[in-house]
């Protein structure tokens, strides 16, 4: 290091404590085994977080988000804004790259059984942060006020109405009023704009934070090693230099998709249309959409979608609980649970492929 | 329209010639950068000594014979084959032109393959400075494959003085040969360094040296993306006006879609060779240890993408023609095309397969075969039942007719599209095909010539 280098090194040492938090991250390790891959997937989702607030923040700067001109602006971005297609393209294609990264990376602590003690809490505020993504998506869904979009929502926030007891009430809170409006444009937008990223934000730090505090998990595979086959990798820089590689790969990957395949905007909404055919949510929702389609109208006496959200409701409830159903060899069941817990997640898993296919195929 | 055409159902015949170039092009450009990569590589080994470096280069040398001399040769001998086959007008100007080119380029060849077989069978067989001679020799050899062929490659976009003189020298010397020919050196020595690195990362028995050798592979890309970005420069400023005009028009039209592929594309080679330059640096410079096969083989993957998202870019450069301001990419030369639309000439009166007297659906066919078919399909890439959308006969005809108009402000495919060449009638037959093929299934199409009819007057 030459002389101002590390002039400005001590300074800002003396203010921050690099070296203190360098110590720290030379210190943690990373285990390194077969199933090392999955560990990059909460990274990934990260980086293309970092790149929807970017961009999103950009966007904000031309959107109006008002019945009669949010559509008008939305296409003044793809169309008159330099560049303004390609922020909006990253903007799309990234939300739907994150959501399929969380996704991974869900999947892959779940089978890992990453979720077990003492990482109880960082699994649920991951599962918050994959609600508030969806969450994302679907208020983010509705700002172009484009055909599709106003009529996915509107179908969207009736299947919120089935949810029982709450339903009527979440869905009056979402349109403000009987309809899809321009209430419900406003509140979208606020909800889109500065609700879910004040939350995501104290979320994905306590997240980030138990992440640090806790270290990578091992899965059994690399525990049952002895201790010298076991080996680890240094986090920083070693683990974080791969991180950066991995990054560039999927920065790739969304580059391509927001170039060869720009995102597109459909006509302008008219609520006083009759509603297209084909109306379809994001593929992230397309399971649950089709599930629904395929409930009877009633399941006995009670109605057929709030079956579904009932269902849907179990499903998310014991993702919750599982970190304290399926523990670290305790109980006599524990066997048996664990192999349990790992059946129902290639279950859900499985039935969110075949259930998406088939809504996209149909 | 002098020789039958080829159709490919749904793929169209310019992605056989881009898929089967684009392979031989990661290849053949490796032949050359790998050549570079021998002669410093050993020339390190030489002098420091380090028998691991001479080992390592032994079986890199394996893998780049079998490589280079194998699917090289083979996609090589390809590409003639589909040129020929897809676009025989061009091919026959371009051996015509260049017949002296050609036989230097095929002596080069010649000694750079003989060059490799004995530079593989001789590893420890002769003394080190003599193996040392052989790769320099063997890199003065594909250096000289390049030069030959890089004045041909740049004449089709940028054929110089010729146009005027008619002499191959000025041709193949022309206006972007110096800026091509510095920067593919400069992307065959990162290839090389590429393909480098996924030899480098298969070493398992000395660790240390995985590593120094995965970093030194990382320095071959230094030199492109010092000067890569400064002999782009010097290349674009050398680029014909149109083609420069084609791409201004595609960034101001990105975000609607009309004609911006081509702009598209660039953005997004600038963008991955940037984030590449990240990889290689957070990757194999500063981590080698933690470089793996996988890392190195997804490199690779993006490596490829951009050089051929690149060499596709450079094609589409050329639109509408095969040969700059000569020849169209139908293989009709610019000259004839104007001359026979001034003077009201049928179309038929010089396609050589048409026959005399062909029905009206038999014109209209063969007006789409010779003048749409090198770039179009019927339902497949640039599907002309998808371009024609919701336009009926009488729509159709207005198209052709704005396809005709040689005014760039009355034409907006002008330096996009080749003119249509034709009188009322062969249009009016034209446009009576197009609606017919929207109406009904696609017909079977064959891999075969027309073959009824008299040869008829050429232009040539």
């Amino acid at each position: 290091m030459s002389t101002v280098t590390q002039k400005a090194y001590q300074w800002l040492d003396a203010r921050l404590s690099i070296s203190a938090w360098q110590a720290m991250a030379e210190k943690k390790t990373v285990p390194h085994h077969e199933f090392s891959v999955w560990y990059y997937m909460g990274g990934i989702a990260l980086v293309l977080l970092m790149v929807q607030v970017a961009t999103g923040g950009l966007l904000m700067v031309y959107y109006i988000p008002e019945i009669a001109s949010a559509h008008a602006s939305i296409l003044k971005i793809n169309t008159q804004i330099d560049f303004g297609w390609f922020i909006r393209s990253l903007h799309s294609w990234g939300a739907n790259l994150m959501i399929l990264g969380l996704f991974f990376h869900l999947f892959s602590t779940y089978f890992m059984k990453a979720y077990r003690a003492p990482r109880e809490i960082t699994w649920l505020t991951g599962l918050g942060l994959l609600v508030l993504c969806f969450a994302f998506g679907f208020t983010g869904y509705l700002l172009p006020w484009d055909e599709m979009a106003f009529f996915a929502t509107k179908v969207g926030i009736d299947i919120t109405s089935k949810t029982p007891i709450i339903g009527e009430y979440m869905a009056t809170l979402f349109r403000g009023g009987p309809e899809v409006s321009q209430v419900t444009l406003s509140r979208f937008f606020v909800i889109h704009v500065f609700v879910l990223p004040a939350s995501l934000l104290g979320l994905l730090g306590i997240h980030l934070l138990l992440v640090q505090l806790h270290g990578m998990s091992e899965p059994k595979v690399f525990r049952e090693r002895p201790k010298e086959q076991q080996s680890v990798e240094k986090f920083f820089p070693t683990f974080v230099l791969k991180d950066l590689m991995i990054w560039m790969l999927v920065l790739n990957v969304l580059a391509a998709a927001a170039t060869l395949a720009p995102w597109g905007l459909g006509p302008e909404a008219d609520p006083f249309a009759p509603a297209p055919a084909g109306i379809k949510p994001e593929w992230y929702f397309l399971a649950m959409f089709q599930i629904l389609k395929m409930i009877p109208a009633y399941v006995g006496p009670i109605e057929g979608e709030h079956v579904g959200m009932l269902l849907f409701g179990l499903v998310g409830a014991l993702f919750a609980a599982i970190p304290f159903l399926d523990r670290h060899g305790e109980g006599k069941n524990h066997h048996l649970i664990s192999e349990a817990a790992k059946w129902f997640g290639i279950v859900v898993l499985a039935g969110f492929i075949i259930f998406t296919i088939w809504g996209m195929l149909e | 329209m002098n020789y039958p055409v080829w159709t490919v159902p749904f793929l169209g015949t310019t992605w056989i010639i881009g898929l089967v170039a684009c392979i031989h092009i990661f290849i053949s450009h490796f032949a050359v950068g790998g050549g570079m990569f021998f002669a410093v590589t050993e020339w390190w080994a030489y002098k420091t000594g380090d028998d691991r470096i001479y080992d390592y280069l032994k079986k890199h040398s394996q893998f780049f014979l079998i490589l280079t001399t194998v699917a090289g040769v083979v996609t090589g001998v390809g590409i003639w084959w589909a040129i020929g086959l897809v676009n025989p007008s061009g091919t026959h100007t371009l051996i015509q032109i260049f017949t002296l080119g050609w036989a230097e380029e095929y002596l080069f060849f010649a000694a750079e393959l003989a060059t490799i077989f004995v530079y593989y069978y001789t590893w420890n067989r002769i003394p080190r400075e003599q193996h040392l001679s052989l790769a320099i020799w063997y890199a003065i050899m594909s250096v000289f494959t390049l030069i030959i062929i890089n004045g041909i490659i740049t004449f089709m976009l940028t054929p110089g003085n010729w146009l005027e003189s008619r002499y191959w020298l000025e041709g193949f010397f022309n206006e972007t040969y110096w800026p091509s020919l510095f920067l593919r050196l400069l992307i065959m020595a990162a290839l090389a360094g590429m393909y480098a690195l996924l030899t480098a990362s298969l070493i398992k028995s000395d660790l240390d040296f995985r590593a120094k050798m995965l970093k030194y592979a990382s320095k071959w890309f230094i030199p492109i993306f010092i000067l890569g970005p400064i002999i782009g420069y010097w290349y674009f400023t050398n680029l014909p006006a149109d083609a420069v005009e084609n791409i201004m028009t595609g960034i101001q039209s990105s975000g609607i879609g009309n004609f911006s592929v081509l702009a598209r594309a660039i953005y997004l080679s600038m963008i991955l060779s940037g984030t590449i330059l990240v990889f290689v640096f957070v990757g194999p410079y500063l981590n080698p240890k933690g470089f793996s096969f996988n890392a190195a083989l997804l490199f690779m993957v993006c490596g490829l993408v951009v050089t051929g998202i690149g060499e596709w870019s450079r094609e589409m450069l050329r639109k509408p023609y095969v040969v700059y301001d000569y020849m169209y990419s139908n293989g009709i030369l610019k000259d004839d095309a104007a001359k026979l639309n001034a003077q009201g000439t049928a179309f038929a009166m010089v396609a050589k397969w048409t026959p005399e007297g062909a029905s009206t659906q038999r014109l209209g066919k063969d007006m789409f075969k010779y003048q749409c078919m090198s770039c179009h399909t019927q339902n497949g890439y640039r599907g002309i039942k998808r371009l024609l959308g919701e336009r009926d006969e009488e729509a159709i005809v207005s198209f052709l007719q704005l396809l005709q108009e040689s005014d760039p402000d009355k034409n907006p495919y002008h330096g996009i599209m080749p003119p249509l060449v034709g009188t009322d009638a062969e249009v009016a037959a034209l446009a009576k095909y197009l609606a017919t093929l929207k109406e009904n299934e696609p017909a079977t199409q064959h891999v075969a010539a027309t073959t009824s009819g008299e040869p008829r007057t050429s232009l040539e």
